[in-house]
């Protein structure tokens, strides 16, 4: 095996371009690969990741310090059978007036904490450090916040003043504010905390028997409060989960691309090497020793690619995720973000071996071909192949040099089978992700057509506070502030339906647009009462179809409804219907919600403070510019552009190889008397011909496989698409696709054509 | 077959043609003249400068310095187009390993190089079926050269190069890659090409051969003539 080294080196210093080649490629592709599965990662179950990387806690709850003492909690702690349990920590509720700093204001709650770590709700100590004396503070804030306060005094009103000493995380919102345990004294307390964790959190009733457990042998009504991790997940996973499957798509995607190209690029090194296989064998090597040639040939640039790439796509990673989870929600997924380590292990391992299997399939074709014909292999077209093409191409009127060029793919299938894979691939691939995107894109445009949603009810101190007017009076009032324009209420209320025990909500809405931005998928919208629309899930999950009467019942009363819309909803409870309805099943039940749409150019922070001062017990919230449509459009161009990169790059380097393999043709074509120019349109005809195949077989292709995996991947969420999302080719941008496929293997033929027809024929005669 | 058969004119003109590749020079101050209607026999040991010679008269490349005229032509001030154009209409090549386009049959081979000047196919494939039957492989016209024996594609490469009828056949070791017999039948087709005035340049290393179609022998060494030697015609 001692002549394989010196031989592979001589190959490899012979071949530079290919070697260049076959390193750009394996870097650009894993690359992608790293980014693409580490989108995977992140887009799978998102809150669940986040939530089990910080041990959040399944229950929150709070005592009365009244009623039951530390002890006692740490010891029905102890016995019940929660997994994990931290606290207790006493818990006080601060009012800070809006002038007294600029850092913590509001109803506040401030919790005495020893430390950030734990058994359970680690906090993410992201700047500074831990309060660990009395007079200093740990801001509980997102990490995309900036730390520039650090050092800053805030005033209490009691007097106390808190340094703010460091910035904390944790999703589950359990304190605004941490001090010292010994500095709560000061704060006077009003509850103590406990935080627990349960085996089995699988549902809000099994958390209720849980959590009763625990507090079966405390005095009665020690337990003030409680809330379960679910509705935090509810809140958070909405947009993330929404967008998990078409970020899966393009992940997956880019993976299945990646893996392709490189297997093209490297079987590509291995086919135009046999000649030269040939010469080994002639030379007296062993079929192993040439296939450990040409292994070792292309697996040393292939090795060096994966590693730069896996490198470069961890670089690369980080703020691309980061923008991928922006946005009210996935800004606090950003924590979890980030490229796991199995990501970077199988970049590491499985690039490397998909190429060295790649070139193992050719590789070992040349270890059964006998020396005389693997001589002959590279440039032996079998006699009669291909020779009606050619003749027929050479009877027509076109310039020689252009039908000479279409017929030369036809002579050397094996070689120009890869090149066109790539273009199919290339094109294919492009396809379907401008397709996802557009989707994704239209996706996201749906749905928030209001500017602010006035909450009616105000969490303040863990207390609700509730409007003093009335809804009608709320509702009129809202409709009377400058710049509102359309103004629906909306109520929900738990109720079942007849024949099943699972709980649905049933949703009643009022006023101007009721449709609130939800998308019909089928049927039409609810036009009086007794009709409803449901969501693709609830109706799947009852076995409904748009037409049915289903039975609503609430305590004693019962609402006969007919179904006449479906609606483009993940909620599988959801029922919506209008407001007589609503009422008629549950009396006096008052809106949670108005939806405010505001007139163009009227200002939705204006207007959500003039409906603060309206009332106390409403929360204005401003939908703002929809930060998370941004970010779906922003990750779908990106992760389309990444794809056309790496397709683009396939091609091209495909490309420039199979002409760079000509180069000997080239001269000898040159030498009977054809001009450079000639040589040019040979050569570019000659790809130009498999790019028109290529993106005529590529685009459908790439639609084909979008009308696959599209309905099924919503299917998988409970979403049917309406036809306004999956309508997406246009004839424009079809064309456009099919014209970069075939302007990006022109230009690869172009760029090493006239490069070899500059070369003067002795130089590429000499150098064969 | 004979475009010029003035006798006496002087078809080639190299006069202080020096050739450089980076550190070594192939061509060190030729100077030679070659008249109409000549077969001139090259020889000299390998690496001497004997193909770099015919490339010059060829123009496939240029001389660092001197000039090359042929047909009254400057060979090294022609642009790349103009040389092509000069390669198609005056030069025909013949080489040691053939440098047939693998992807075309033996006919197209030959009907390509009278394409390329603009011939109708119907028209170049005719010629190159005369041709193929003048050397005896028009049964082979319709294989690719993977499958032709090395004296059937170096007579396939002399019917390219026949094609558009050269002032000048330049044949670079064309027997070099052959067994004796394929050999001579090649020998025997250049001398025949001759003897109807086809002026012709040939490279060889075998002086039997050289005696037996030349008329003139010109020896290199190291790149500069080390000897010129006027042959009797063979019998
Ligand atoms: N294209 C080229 N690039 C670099 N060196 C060359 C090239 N062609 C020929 N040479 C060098 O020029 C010298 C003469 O070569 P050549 O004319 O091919 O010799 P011959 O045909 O007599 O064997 C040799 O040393 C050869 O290495
Ligand atoms: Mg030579």
């Amino acid at each position: 095996m001692r002549a394989v080294w010196p031989a592979a080196r001589a190959a490899v210093r012979r071949r530079r371009l290919q070697t260049l080649v076959i390193w750009l490629v394996t870097l650009t592709s894993t690359g992608a690969i790293v980014v693409a599965l580490g989108l995977v990662d992140s887009a799978s179950a998102p809150f669940d990741r986040a939530f089990a990387k910080e041990h959040g806690p399944h229950v929150v709850a709070a005592f009365d310090p009244a009623k039951v003492s530390d002890a006692q909690l740490r010891q029905a702690a102890r016995r019940s059978g929660a997994e994990a349990a931290a606290g207790p920590f006493a818990q006080a509720a601060v009012d800070i007036p809006a002038d007294a700093n600029r850092e913590l204001t509001g109803a506040v709650t401030i919790v005495g904490r020893p430390g950030p770590g734990g058994p359970v709700d680690r906090v993410d100590l992201w700047a500074g450090r831990w309060a660990d004396r009395p007079g200093e503070v740990v801001l509980n804030r997102q990490p995309d916040w900036s730390a520039d306060a650090l050092g800053k005094r805030i005033r209490l009103p009691s007097g106390t003043v808190l340094t703010i000493v460091g910035y904390g995380y944790e999703m589950s919102r359990t304190a605004d504010a941490w001090v010292a345990p010994a500095q709560m004294a000061a704060l006077r307390p009003t509850a103590t905390q406990m935080l627990f964790r349960f085996t089995d959190a699988s549902s809000q009733s099994r958390l209720r028997a849980e959590l009763s457990t625990v507090t079966s042998e405390l005095p009665k009504d020690a337990l003030t409060a409680s809330q379960t991790y679910l509705t935090l997940k509810e809140q958070i996973g909405a947009t993330a989960r929404a967008y998990a499957q078409y970020l899966m798509a393009f992940g997956f995607l880019g993976v299945v691309v990646a893996v392709l190209i490189v297997a093209n690029v490297v079987s590509g090194a291995v086919i135009s090497g046999f000649r030269h296989i040939g010469i080994l064998k002639a030379l007296g090597f062993t079929p192993g020793q040439v296939v450990a040639v040409y292994l070792t040939m292309v697996s040393v640039p292939a090795v060096v690619g994966c590693a730069l790439g896996t490198l470069v796509g961890n670089v690369l990673a980080r703020p691309f995720l980061r923008f991928v989870f922006t946005g009210p929600d996935a800004g606090m997924l950003h924590r979890s973000v980030g490229i796991a380590p199995w990501v970077n292990a199988v970049a590491l391992l499985g690039m490397p071996a998909v190429c060295v299997a790649a070139a193992l399939v050719p590789a070992s074709r040349a270890h059964r071909l006998s020396a005389a014909r693997a001589i002959s292999a590279g440039t032996a077209p079998r006699a009669g192949r291909a020779l009606g093409l050619q003749r027929a191409l050479a009877g027509t009127r076109l310039p020689r040099s252009v039908s000479l060029g279409a017929g030369l793919p036809f002579a050397r299938p094996g070689r120009s089978g890869l090149t066109l894979a790539a273009v199919v691939l290339g094109v294919a691939t492009v396809t379907f992700a401008t397709g996802l995107a557009t989707t994704m894109t239209r996706f996201g445009e749906t749905g928030d057509d209001y500017d602010v949603t006035v909450y009616a009810g105000r969490v303040s101190h863990g207390r609700i506070v509730e409007p003093e007017h009335g809804d009608r009076r709320l509702d009129a009032m809202l409709r009377a502030l400058p710049g509102a324009s359309k103004v629906t209420a909306r109520g929900d209320v738990e109720a079942l339906i007849a024949g099943s025990v699972q709980p649905v909500m049933f949703e009643g809405r009022r006023g101007d647009l009721p449709r609130l931005g939800d998308v019909l998928t089928e049927g039409r919208w609810n036009h009086g009462s007794g009709e409803v629309v449901a969501s693709s899930a609830f109706l799947r999950r009852h076995g409904l179809r748009v037409g049915d009467r289903l039975v609503v019942a609430k305590g004693d009363r019962r609402e006969r409804v007919t179904v006449v819309g479906e609606t483009m909803e993940t909620d599988g409870r959801l029922l919506v219907g209008d407001w007589p309805t609503f009422t008629a099943l549950a009396p006096g039940e008052k809106p949670i919600s108005y939806h405010v749409k505001l007139r163009d150019g009227a200002d939705p922070a204006g207007y959500a403070r003039a409906a603060r001062a309206l009332d106390p017990g409403l929360d204005p919230v401003v939908n703002g510019p929809n930060s998370s449509v941004e970010t779906i459009i922003g990750s779908a161009t990106l992760l389309t552009v990444m794809l056309a990169v790496v397709a683009a790059l396939g091609v091209f380097n495909t490309v420039v190889l199979n002409t760079r393999d000509r180069r000997r043709d080239l001269g000898m074509l040159k030498s009977i008397g054809m001009t450079p120019r000639q040589v040019t349109v040979m050569t570019v005809t000659s790809m130009g011909v498999l790019g028109v195949i290529g993106s005529l077989l590529g685009v459908p292709l790439g639609i084909a496989g979008y009308d696959l995996v599209m309905p099924r991947m919503a299917n998988a969420v409970d979403i049917v698409l309406p036809s306004s999302l999956t309508d997406v080719w246009r004839a424009g941008v079809l064309t456009l696709l099919a014209l970069s496929g075939l302007a990006i293997a022109v230009l690869g033929a172009y760029l090493p054509a006239r490069g070899a027809a500059r070369l003067t024929v002795a130089e590429a005669l000499h150098n064969e | 077959m004979v475009t010029d058969d003035s006798g006496g004119e002087t078809v080639v003109r190299l006069d202080g043609v020096r050739k450089e590749y980076g550190g070594t020079t192939a061509l060190d101050g030729v100077s030679l003249r070659i008249r109409a209607g000549e077969a001139v026999a090259v020889m000299g040991p390998s690496g001497c400068g004997k193909s770099t010679l015919l490339n010059m008269i060829s123009g496939l490349d240029r001389p660092t310095d001197g000039t090359v005229v042929v047909h009254g032509e400057d060979v090294g001030k022609l642009s790349e187009k103009g040389l092509a154009l000069y390669r198609r209409r005056r030069i025909g090549m013949i080489f040691q390993f053939f440098n047939l386009v693998d992807d075309l049959t033996a006919l197209d081979n030959v009907a390509l190089a009278a394409q390329l000047t603009g011939s109708p196919a119907r028209q170049a494939r005719r010629r190159a079926l005369e041709l193929f039957e003048e050397l005896g492989i028009a049964d082979r016209r319709n294989a690719y050269p993977a499958v032709l024996s090395g004296g059937e594609r170096q007579r396939v490469a002399v019917a390219r190069a026949l094609m558009n009828r050269p002032a000048l056949l330049l044949a670079d070791e064309p027997t070099g890659a052959l067994d004796s017999r394929a050999g001579e039948q090649v020998m025997d087709l250049l001398l025949d090409l001759n003897q109807i005035g086809q002026t012709l340049i040939l490279v060889t290393h075998d002086e039997h051969l050289a005696r037996r179609c030349a008329s003139r022998l010109v020896l290199l060494a190291d790149g500069r003539v080390a000897g010129e030697h006027t042959l009797e015609p063979s019998a």
